[in-house]
């Protein structure tokens, strides 16, 4: 004699697909998830050593190059999507080094700096990239306006 | 003589919207080569939402002016994605996800109303559109921000909630078109639009060689025979009704990612008109429509869209009276498709009763 299960089949595989959908949409976020990352050229000193700016570098992320070699004191935006990417530094002007990195971006940043002197410098991967966070907004200039009097006036 | 007259009354809107292009296209100067480009990419784009149309209409619901509430849940899953910024293809797949409940439950609602309005789903179905717009508004200009976050500050209205009037889809933005990249004598042939396309009509052929689909067509034809038959009529044309909906909310998400933009507020109202229109100018009636007919109905909707202004120009002198003739004439075929099809079950009711009396049955 078999026992039979008191909730209905149709159920059951209803549950089940939906309990697939709502995965599949969980690694569709993961998956395609941007990401901006804001590379860098500037000099930077970390721990007291300092990194130098490099003349002319060409920068791929994910295979694909940048429209220009970057040069000193540069910023450039590229999306990606998904956590795990490669970025490869070539630098044109100088020793000729090239560095090949793999780096993960966790799913809820959404904006990465990455400092491109500091990557070809070696650094370790928590110095040349970390969360980018915008300077606060200055106050608006008309609001300053407003307190300005025509010295004519007096 | 009777055949060649049933033809033309049959492929009327067609014949004459060929007869208008014909006009139209040498008067347009239009090259062929962008023509035919802009061709293959409106095909790809607008084919998938005109094929969402076909189920209800076997089910013997007409027109599915209902479609609107599944581009509402299209756009709904497009916003969000653009909030969560999820880039690319996996962006659409998400969109798609997000649109499909909200769109089995207003597909569930609107044949559930039709159901109750028997005969008179065309107009149920284009009020139920205004009615649930006013709906999708509160959501996305009060909900959005203010009920459910929104991360990204640029979707939102200064006053700091509610989405903006016009979003920018900048991140799944032609996101089927370059997935792969085919170029053939110079043109660009979107080739995952057409290979969805392709999977949603061979899905609506599988459809109707199925049991469902047999009944569906069944009630269609006849409701009472089909319920004396014991198919379940009511739950037929309500599942007929949610297939509907959910294709419409895809197409609408295939239609948007190739524009670029949603219109937030607006969207979604013209598709539906547009679709219907799209079907009728390929032949399709209030009661019958196959896949080519929509496939036919985007390409000379399409040219009439590319060749009407230009053509306005060169004839008359001014584009704009070139697009107000194309506005006439693509929705007005809405109303003459509705006049032939009346005009037709009255001339086969008077043919039915003449047959019954023995008289001469030449109404049609």
């Amino acid at each position: 004699m078999t026992s039979r299960s008191s909730i209905p089949r149709s159920s059951i595989q209803r549950t089940g697909v939906v309990l697939a959908l709502i995965v599949f949409a969980a690694c569709l976020f993961y998956i395609g998830k941007g990401h901006v990352l804001f590379l860098d050229t500037n000099g930077i000193t970390i721990d007291g050593k300092e990194f130098r700016s490099y003349a002319s570098v060409t920068v791929s992320v994910d295979g694909k190059e940048l429209d220009s070699p970057m040069g000193r004191a540069e910023r450039a935006m590229v999306t990606v999507s998904g956590p795990r990417h490669k970025i490869v530094i070539a630098d044109d002007a100088g020793a000729g080094n090239k560095v090949e990195k793999t780096f993960t971006i966790p799913t809820f940043t959404g904006r990465v700096l990455v400092s491109i002197p500091a990557l070809l410098g070696g650094a370790p991967a928590e110095h040349w990239i970390a969360p980018f966070t915008p300077r606060p907004a200055e106050r608006a200039p008309a609001e300053k306006m407003q307190r300005y009097q025509d010295p004519g006036r007096e | 003589m009777k055949r060649l007259r049933l033809f033309f009354i049959e492929n009327a809107v067609v014949i004459l919207f060929v007869i208008l292009i014909s006009i139209a296209i040498p008067a347009s100067r239009l090259p062929g080569k962008f023509l035919l480009q802009e061709i293959l990419t409106r095909l790809g784009r607008s084919s998938f939402l005109v094929i969402a149309l076909l189920l209800p209409i076997m089910a013997g619901m007409g027109l599915n002016f209902g479609m609107v509430l599944g581009a509402m849940a299209g756009q709904i899953g497009l916003i969000f994605v653009m909030d969560w910024e999820i880039i690319g293809i996996p962006g659409l797949l998400l969109a798609m996800l997000i649109s499909l409940p909200i769109s089995i439950f207003l597909g569930w609602l609107c044949g559930s109303i039709m159901n109750r309005a028997k005969g008179r789903e065309m107009v149920t179905g284009f009020i139920l559109g205004f009615f649930m717009n006013g709906i999708y508004m509160l959501f996305a200009l009060y909900a959005m921000g203010s009920i459910i976050p929104v991360m990204n500050p640029e979707l939102l209205l200064s006053r700091g909630y509610g989405i903006r009037n016009v979003v920018d889809l900048i991140s799944v933005r032609q996101a089927l078109e370059t997935f792969i990249p085919l170029r053939v004598a110079g043109l660009n042939i979107p080739v995952l639009n057409y290979l969805l396309i392709a999977g949603v009509s061979v899905f609506i052929v599988w459809f109707r060689k199925t049991k469902f689909g047999q009944d569906m067509r069944a009630a269609g034809q006849d409701r009472a025979v089909a319920g004396a038959a014991g198919i379940a009529v009511d739950r037929t044309r309500i599942i007929a009704v949610i297939v509907s909906t959910v294709l419409a909310g895809f197409g609408q998400i295939i239609f948007l990612q190739n524009l670029g933009t949603i219109n937030t507020t607006n969207s979604h109202e013209q598709i539906g008109l547009f679709s219907i229109a799209t079907l009728l100018i390929g032949g399709a009636s209030v009661t019958k429509a196959s896949i080519p007919n929509a496939f036919v109905g985007v390409v000379l909707f399409h040219l009439l869209f590319l060749v009407a202004p230009m053509a306005g120009k060169n004839l008359i002198g001014s584009a704009m009276l070139g697009e107000y003739f194309r506005q006439f004439v693509s929705y007005g075929v809405i109303a003459v498709a509705l006049v032939l099809y009346e005009w037709k079950r009255l001339a086969q009711e008077e043919n039915s009763r003449s047959r019954l009396w023995g008289g001469k049955a030449d109404a049609l």
